[in-house]
């Protein structure tokens, strides 16, 4: 804790040097000494380095830079939790514990949206009150679904897969986490100046010319951003240069591919909305225009700006969960991944191709650009996405299919993803998407890929690797009565949404036409069902983490290197480093293994079998 | 291993049938009240015929799968150790290929070339979008209606909207026609459409103008009323509108 | 990064910086696409004739100029010729400094000529102030790259810290490079 509260110290003193230094100088030449939104804007920047500081990069950096002997804290038990850690392991929980958090938080969030709707007209809030409440789930989730699975299972499991005993850059790793906690603080602040209102996407000129709490917003997205590319540098280091020996790429575990695609989408996209984020705030602290048409500023440079990061962002939240399905398929079928090469490949094409397609959100907005190549680019880019498909597909026919929690839910991605996949070739459409964008189809479109392949693919992950993270087995009962009454509520709450959008429903609002007022009363219905159905997850993972079953190194009896140490592993993730010697998936394939470790102390060669 | 593919065939053979005598049962479409708006229900449909087989053929695999290949007996006993099928790969690259490449021409480019093919212009509406209302203007007559509560178009006449904003971005969408295109500050934007039907809001709620670009609080109040008359009444309208504004 | 000693990694330590570095680097030169982009998607190849060539090419070569100071400067740390690099980083950083005061001068100017509200203006000085946010923070380690070596640090067996910033500051060059015909010479 000691660590937080410096951290909350720096970033006190930081906004206090930044925001005193600001207005100082503004004395100096003549202006005004306080103005509100320059002085947050500066203020944050300096409050963020403060924090940072604080929280331990002076400590185990910092000094170094000056020539000063570094500070390790040897920290033991919850403690290392809340300080600046270094160990990958430690790194993942940390994520996993905050985002689920916030996940949580933005659910409630949810069900205050889906209670007004259940009225046509005003409900428990006002439209102003909606939009904001609806932006902030809108935000709070995007920043969940870009890094609930790269962040917390990319850290702790892609390591131990690739048989490293820790990230490239531990304390790079240690950094990008501490800088995401300041996301969902800034988001929360907002709402001391009146929250913001132009949704996740932010348009300008709306985010332009709106309440001071955009402002916030635009910073917790450029936050969020920096802490996404510290990871992905990370990440493709890590897994370039860290795989043990005859780890080759053909070798590398599919989950370990996923998030290699999106660490190179991260590091290449992201700074286009960390820049279209501080052109917003330029345009509103210092009278600029780029997206002014009063002085020729282009409202449309927003959108292009935004979705070349945010397309590809989607694919971001999409991949990772389509590899955890992947690599829970096979090992719950018990037989090799089906054509193993083509996934990879789906993988990479879709993040070369998903370059090409951003304004394909943005045929209905009078953009002069012709629109025709981002159709062909979107359609094209099913291609791709249909090896991953092939992949599971052809995994499980002719299996011995295990149906635990794990697999119940990989499977159900592949349900999922199938429904937001085909719903999306309508939205791809030029003539089919006049009718359909802005309307609750894409609602129900981007929540089937976003939720049912993202946060799905989640549950399989935390089901899958419970016992590895915790040592303890969670309850079996729980978890399948947790994923039925999630899948059906999720299926029951967001399908009817595709009829409202047909039926010319629109998205964003508070107050709508009395006719869609019994679908829209089903679908709150529903989301309650689906909300609480977290209940049931949490009370398994509390309950099973201090009471659970042993479970054991291997209880999955699955082959990839995290499951030959032991649950959880120890501090340099395994007792002697190991050897690669086969593929991760030769199920069925007698006498083959994938990995063993050379010098295992008393015991000689010992050879871990599948 | 053949029964298998014999029987998950059935399966999505049956499961296919049963989509298609669903979408055949059902009004999918809510009323249309122009030509462009059937053009866009045709290629709608068409792509749902399309994307049937395949939302079948992945739930057949999922649903044999599971039922067929569960696992029963020992523990820890392992599937047959298939890498992959070159023939199988092949084809499934073939047919998805094939079928992108079939929906970017047909309904894609050809619905794309059917929207925007006709150029003529019957009557000019002027439309501008204010946080949180519409105007419009009809220049070749010389009307202008502020913060209208009503749109009031002729039947049968190719109509060209030019559709400009006075602060932020909205978007002008009338769901009966299929259509909207945003209202965007400092540009004009147009959309082309010929009403072919009578009607108006009472009749039908998708004959109706709503702003489908989020624009702060009035926006899900953003709407007014569409009213299509024939000819002959719009000629009445109009004269109407210039004695009352003289 | 030099106390990650526990890696049993193929690759040495020093290729792992180096690919992170480079990794970065090719993050860090998005947000200039990106300015490039606006640039042209805005205005074209339109810009505003006020613009002070004379000031421009000045502070142009001065970069120029410190880019191979700051090469030579690791080319004598690597030979462990420490006193030559400890000037040639010094020279570097009078050089960045005299820059960024060239790009106050041409700004004091600009708010003349085109302010922020003008959009000429809007380009100009957020790409040359992003252009300048980067100068200023590699200024920043190359003055703590200083301090260190007076401090003794930096020998021809270990000098990732002064390869990194010497690299980073060749990336801030090569982006002027791109900035300076984009806002000077087009027309």
């Amino acid at each position: 804790m000691k660590a937080i509260y410096k951290g909350i110290a720096g970033a006190l003193i930081g906004f206090v040097i930044g925001a005193g230094g600001l207005s100082l100088i503004r004395i100096l030449i003549g202006l005004e000494p306080w103005e509100l939104e320059t002085g947050i804007v500066v203020g944050y920047l300096f409050a963020l380095c403060g924090w940072l500081l604080g929280v331990g990069v002076w400590d185990y950096w910092g000094r170094g830079w000056f020539g000063l002997p570094l500070r390790k804290y040897k920290l033991t038990g919850w403690r290392r939790y809340f300080s600046f850690d270094t160990d990958h392991k430690v790194i993942g929980i940390q994520y996993l514990f905050t985002f689920l958090l916030m996940m949580l938080v933005a659910g409630i969030f949810a069900m205050f949206m889906r209670t007004e709707l259940m009225d046509p007209g005003r409900g428990i809030m006002d439209p102003k009150t909606y939009n904001k409440l609806m932006s902030l789930h809108g935000m709070f989730m995007i920043a969940v679904a870009i890094t609930i699975i790269s962040g917390p299972f990319g850290n702790y499991i892609v390591p131990l897969m690739i048989g490293a005993d820790d990230m490239a850059f531990p304390r790079l790793n240690a950094l990008s986490y501490w800088l995401t906690p300041a996301v969902p603080i800034l988001l929360l602040t907002s709402l001391a100046f009146q929250g913001w209102n132009s949704g996740w996407t932010g348009y300008a000129p709306l985010s332009v010319t709106n309440e001071t709490g955009q402002v916030f917003y635009n910073l917790a997205f450029m936050t969020l951003g920096l802490s996404s590319i510290v990871g992905a540098v990370n990440f493709l280091t890590t897994v370039i240069t860290m795989r043990a020996p005859g780890m080759t790429w053909g070798r590398l575990p599919i989950f370990v591919w996923s998030i290699l695609s999106t660490a190179i989408l991260s590091l290449l996209a992201t700074n286009f909305v960390f820049m279209v984020m501080l052109m917003v705030i330029l345009d509103r602290i210092s009278g600029m225009g780029f997206f002014n048409p009063d002085i020729g500023g282009n409202p449309i440079l927003y959108q292009h700006l935004f979705w070349f990061y945010s397309h590809p962002a989607v694919y971001v939240m999409a991949i990772p969960g389509l590899g955890i399905t992947l690599e829970v398929i096979t090992h719950f079928s018990r037989k090799p991944l089906f054509a193993y090469r083509w996934a990879v490949a789906g993988f990479l094409g879709i993040v070369i191709m998903s370059f090409t397609v951003w304004a394909h959100h943005m045929f209905t907005s009078g953009m002069p650009e012709n629109p025709l190549p981002f159709m062909v680019s979107t359609e094209l880019i099913s291609i791709p996405t249909g090896f991953v498909f092939l992949a599971a597909l052809g995994t499980i026919w002719l299996g011995k299919l295990w149906l635990k929690t794990p697999m119940l839910f990989g499977l159900a991605v592949i349900f999922n993803f199938l429904i937001g996949g085909i719903t999306g070739i309508f939205l791809a459409d030029i003539p089919i998407d006049l009718q359909l964008q802005d309307t609750f189809w894409v609602v129900a479109h981007f929540h089937y890929t976003i939720v049912g392949t993202q946060i799905f693919g989640l549950m399989a992950a935390i089901y899958y690797w419970f016992p590895k993270l915790t040592g303890r087995m969670y309850n079996e009962r729980l978890g399948k009565l947790h994923f039925w009454v999630m899948f059906i509520s999720f299926n029951t709450t967001f399908s009817p949404m595709f009829w409202l959008g047909i039926n010319s429903m629109n998205r964003r609002v508070a107050q709508y036409l009395p006719e869609f007022s019994m679908v829209n009363t089903w679908v709150t219905i529903s989301a309650f069902v689906m909300g609480s159905s977290f209940l049931i997850f949490l009370y398994n993972m509390i309950y099973s983490w201090i009471r659970g079953s042993k479970a054991g190194a291997n209880p999955w009896n699955a082959r990839t290197l995290e499951w030959q140490t032991s649950s959880p592993p120890p501090a340099h993730n395994f007792a002697t480093p190991p050897e690669i010697i086969g593929h991760p998936y030769d199920y069925g394939l007698p006498g083959s293994s994938h990995a063993f470790f050379p010098i295992s102390g008393s015991s000689g060669n010992k050879q871990v079998k599948d | 291993m053949r029964r298998d593919v014999i029987y998950g065939g059935l399966l999505w053979l049956v499961l296919t049938v049963i989509c298609y005598s669903l979408i055949s049962e059902f009004t999918l479409f809510p009323l249309t009240a122009a030509h462009e708006a059937e053009t866009i229900d045709e290629s709608f449909l068409f792509l749902i015929q399309l994307a049937i087989p395949v939302f079948t053929f992945v739930v057949s695999v999922l649903l044999y799968s599971i039922f067929r290949f569960r696992r029963t007996g020992e523990k820890s006993e392992d599937g047959l150790h298939i890498i992959s099928n070159k023939p199988v790969t092949w084809m499934w690259l073939l047919i998805t290929s094939g079928l992108a490449i079939y929906m970017i021409i047909d309904p894609g480019l050809t619905g794309f070339k059917k929207l925007t093919a006709n150029k003529n212009v019957d009557l000019v509406v002027q439309v501008e979008a204010r946080k949180w209302s519409w105007s419009f203007t009809y220049p070749q007559q010389g009307i202008t209606l502020k913060d209208a509560d009503e749109l009031i178009l002729p039947v049968n006449q190719r109509i060209l909207f030019e559709i400009s904003s006075v602060d932020i971005i909205h978007s002008f969408w009338i769901p009966a026609f299929r259509m909207k295109i945003d209202a965007v500050p400092g540009q004009l934007t147009f959309m082309r459409v010929t009403p072919n039907i009578i009607g108006s809001f009472e009749d039908d709620i998708n004959l109706r103008v709503q702003c489908a670009e989020l624009c702060g609080t009035g926006h899900s109040r953003m709407r007014v009323d569409l009213r299509i008359l024939t000819l002959q009444e719009f000629e009445t309208w109009i004269i109407e509108q210039t004695t009352s504004t003289d | 990064m030099t106390t990650n000693t526990l890696h049993s990694s193929r690759f040495s330590q020093l290729y792992i910086n180096r690919l992170g570095l480079w990794l970065f680097i090719l993050s860090e030169s998005v947000i200039f696409v990106a300015l490039l982009f606006t640039r042209f998607y805005l205005l074209g190849v339109e810009r505003a004739p006020e613009i002070n060539q004379t000031i421009g090419l000045i502070i142009t070569g001065l970069l120029l100029v410190s880019s191979l100071t700051a090469y030579r400067a690791e080319v004598h740390i690597a030979q462990g010729n420490r006193k030559a690099f400890m000037n040639n980083i010094l020279a570097t950083i009078l050089l960045g400094i005299v820059f960024l005061i060239g790009v106050g001068i041409e700004w004091s100017e600009a708010f003349d000529h085109f302010p922020p509200g003008t959009l000429f203006g809007t380009v100009f000085f957020t790409m040359t102030g992003m252009h300048a946010f980067h100068v200023l923070t590699g200024l920043l380690l190359l003055g703590l790259l200083y301090l260190r070596g007076t401090q003794g640090a930096y020998s021809k067996n270990d000098y990732w810290g002064a390869e990194a910033t010497i690299k980073y500051w060749h990336f801030v060059d090569i982006v002027w490079v791109f900035f300076y015909p984009a806002l000077y010479l087009l027309s």
